[in-house]
């Protein structure tokens, strides 16, 4: 039994869970009905077996006391009402602890806590119970049963050796499970599986259903479904009964083995895997690797047809180019995930914030679906924690201050993810009262930061001044934020993720923040330009268009060069003299770039190509002057930085 | 010989359409019913390989027929036509004997698969 690799799976699984029993539990807040308290029985019920078999018993024991009281409210024993809720919050806490520390090998330091929360979880059930049935769980159609095919067929395993209560009437040997998937293209699927049902019946007869038969007419239903079946036929025909019923894409007959460990059986009806992330970085550091190399091949295939090689050599070095592009396109795909798994614990989080602020929040989000690299999505929430912070924090007013302005005091916030060309777009906007642009020049002003000529600020000079490192404008300092801690971290992060924060505010109206990312980190198109005898890379997301300006078109105005590019004045940022090399005066390009919305020329001596970089990051000091977000390694072997165009302009 | 079919569907563009795929494949259509009573009737009368029947039709639906004809006649072999969203009447209709179904709009290739299973049953 290889327990790391166990422990790993409930660690994964069980959170999985508990993000499932926050989310109904704040739906349960608003409108308790049947069908979510049935989501949090049937999760903690889920955490309690997988508990008990990796001898988790802290876990075990609070998800226990959890259930008992689910099954309370589901029974209609106990009515839902607010306390219950506040008790179902604290309980699902206690249950993440405690998974916490089951996870990370701690013997339960938290016990002392733990015991008050199963005592607390017990007491409803002080009040007088008459009968002992509410003290066992009803075996309710549909709940004891997930829809994961994985763990369904696991579970009729177990079924099948011992059928509960009952003396098999059929010798064991006959029993079987049988796996079917409908065709994709299959229309009323429910009704479909009924028909292979009939045909089952006709043949033997039916012990379990997975999922059970009443979640067949649900939407949700996806045509997949186990039956273990008692029956003298051979597997083939019990294939061809089943392939009567129509509409059969797959069936599978099995004969389970009662020995079987329950974990590690391979399901045909298992269609995704998990694979370890390290393993998927790994994977795209070596396609990295061997874009890379494409590249030097092409380049040394096409020079020795020009020498007079055979032409089959190109043809197949550029075939095996084709290939690699779309080996690199899959394993980018194969890491991408949608947003949502990230988007799901801040609700829970809203809730609490906006509970302990005294504030009326209805909270949104929009864009589930949107697609980032994994690496990404790890690395988006702190700063998305930050954003929705100070939103409740400082955006949004308390409902009286609302009322008072004529606005509903129900504020609104929203986290909205969506695609813009090559970037992902992730906005937090508040319907509060914005940002007191007067207040913060004054204080900018006071900490010097801007000069005290300066009557007002725009949003980009707003956010430049937020952003700066140790800017606060908390008039008192909360557990929330306003530790000078918010959007300078978010910029910071922002910025290291190769994206860009934008801000619009209007006073009395509310604040967006705009977080905009690639999609993903690791392969990025860059323009290789040189400067002082090195190679730069510069992001081609970044880069508008490249010139080579006439003499005579810069102009030197208020100390700064500028050069014209149809009808635009743009400011020339010279690299040389930013990357501190001796200056030559006569660059002979420039690349055009945007950031923030703003254009800038940037002079380089030369431009050399277009192409694919893998990046590799730099572990660069926050606060640090970072002109670079990164490094990469060019098809000759040598090293290029990456230019972070966001830092340059500011 | 051809087998035969009645179809029951309130439409004529639906009877004509489901006729004529069943026509393109040989068979021999001995008879239509705009509403279940007609159904019932009919199927008594011509005693069909195959039945095609809708399930909203005025003066006794298409449920209420299948029960009636499977009352009669436990081995008659029922093809339901469905909409989109009918489900639960197609369970329903399942459920008072009708041996497989269709949904509208129709494909040729499915309803003919359709057919076959119900008459190889």
């Amino acid at each position: 039994m290889d327990q790391a690799r166990y422990a790993e799976l409930f660690r994964i699984e069980s959170r999985e869970h508990l993000a499932e029993i926050d989310a109904a539990l704040l739906v349960l807040e608003q409108t308790p009905d049947a069908a979510h308290i049935a989501t949090l029985f049937r999760g903690t019920h889920t955490i309690k077996g997988m508990a008990g078999a990796m001898g988790y018993s802290s876990v075990e024991q609070v998800a226990h006391a959890l259930e008992t009281l689910l099954d309370r409210l589901r029974s209609g024993v106990q009515p839902v009402n607010a306390d219950v809720i506040a008790l179902l919050f604290d309980g699902s806490d206690a249950l993440r602890i405690t998974l916490d520390d089951a996870a990370n090998g701690r013997s339960v330091s938290t016990s002392t806590a733990v015991s008050a929360m199963l005592q607390r979880l017990a007491a409803p059930h002080q009040t007088p119970i008459s009968s002992s049935a509410f003290r066992t769980p009803r075996a309710v159609p549909g709940l004891q049963h997930h829809s994961e095919p994985g763990r369904d067929f696991v579970e009729i395993f177990g079924a099948v050796g011992v059928p509960a209560g009952e003396t098999p009437a059929t010798p064991l040997s006959d029993a079987r499970v049988v796996e079917i998937r409908l065709r994709a293209d299959c229309q009323l699927k429910g009704v479909r599986a009924m028909l292979v049902l009939a045909r089952l019946n006709a043949l033997g007869t039916v012990r379990t259903l997975t999922p059970p038969q009443d979640v067949w007419q649900e939407e949700r239903f996806d045509g997949v479904f186990a039956a273990t079946f008692v029956s003298s036929a051979d597997a083939a025909q019990i294939e061809a009964g089943v392939r009567g019923a129509g509409d059969v894409a797959r069936v599978s007959v099995r004969t389970p083995e009662p020995a079987r460990p329950a974990r590690g059986v391979g399901s045909d009806a298992m269609r995704t895997v998990r694979i370890d992330l390290r393993r998927l970085d790994t994977l795209l550091d070596l396609v990295g690797e061997l874009v890379i190399t494409r590249d030097r091949l092409l380049r040394e295939a096409d020079a020795a047809v020009d020498k007079g090689a055979d032409r089959a050599l190109a043809r197949a070095a550029h075939d095996t180019a084709r290939l690699v592009s779309a080996l690199q396109d899959e394993v980018l795909q194969a890491r991408m995930v949608p947003v949502g798994q990230v988007f799901d614990r801040f609700p829970r989080l809203v809730r609490d914030i906006s509970r302990d602020l005294g504030k009326d929040v209805q909270f949104t989000t929009e864009g589930r679906e949107i697609e980032l690299d994994r690496s990404l999505l790890d690395a988006i929430g702190d700063p998305i924690v930050h954003l929705l912070r100070n939103a409740l924090d400082h955006g949004i007013e308390e409902p009286e201050t609302r009322l008072a302005a004529g606005k509903p005091p129900t504020g609104q916030l929203v986290l909205r993810a969506g695609r813009d060309r090559a970037a992902v777009v992730l906005q937090v906007e508040d319907d509060g009262r914005g940002i007191d642009r007067a207040a913060i020049l004054l204080r900018a002003q006071d900490q010097g930061l801007i000069a005290p000529d300066v009557t007002a600020l725009d949003d980009d000079e707003l956010l430049a001044v937020l952003a700066h490192a140790g800017f606060s404008t908390a008039r008192a300092v909360t557990s929330i934020s306003g530790r000078g801690v918010g959007v300078d971290v978010v910029m910071t992060r922002v910025r290291a993720l190769g994206g860009t924060l934008e801000l619009e505010t209007l006073e009395g109206e509310g604040t967006v923040f705009t977080l905009r990312l690639p999609v993903t980190l690791a392969i990025t198109r860059a323009l290789l330009v040189q400067v002082a005898g090195e190679t730069y890379a510069l992001p081609a997301a970044h880069v508008v268009e490249v010139l080579e300006p006439a003499a005579g078109t810069i102009v030197t105005s208020l100390a700064r060069e500028w050069i014209q590019v149809r009808g635009e004045l743009l400011p020339v940022i010279r690299l040389r003299e930013r990357f501190g090399c001796p200056p030559s005066g006569d660059e002979a390009f420039m690349a055009v770039v945007e950031a923030s919305g703003k254009r800038t020329a940037l002079a380089v001596d030369a431009l050399i190509t277009q192409q694919d970089i893998v990046v590799k990051t730099l572990d660069v000091v926050r606060g640090s002057a970072a002109l670079f977000s990164g490094a990469t390694v060019l098809g000759d072997g040598s090293p290029a930085l990456i230019v972070d165009i966001g830092s340059l302009s500011g | 010989m051809s087998r035969t079919v009645l179809i029951c569907d309130d439409a004529i563009f639906m009877r004509t359409m489901v006729g004529d795929i069943l026509q393109q494949a040989g068979f021999e259509i001995v008879g239509e019913a705009e509403t279940g009573v007609q159904a019932v009737e009919k199927y008594k009368l011509l005693r069909p390989d195959l039945v095609t029947m809708d399930i909203v039709m005025p003066d006794m639906g298409g449920i209420d027929a299948v029960r009636e004809i499977t009352k009669h006649d436990s081995t008659a072999r029922i093809l339901m036509c469905s909409a989109m969203g009918q489900q639960a009447l197609v369970v329903e209709a399942i459920q008072a004997g009708a041996k497989d179904f269709v949904v509208k709009p129709f494909q040729p290739s499915r309803v003919l698969e359709a057919v076959t299973r119900v008459l190889a049953a």
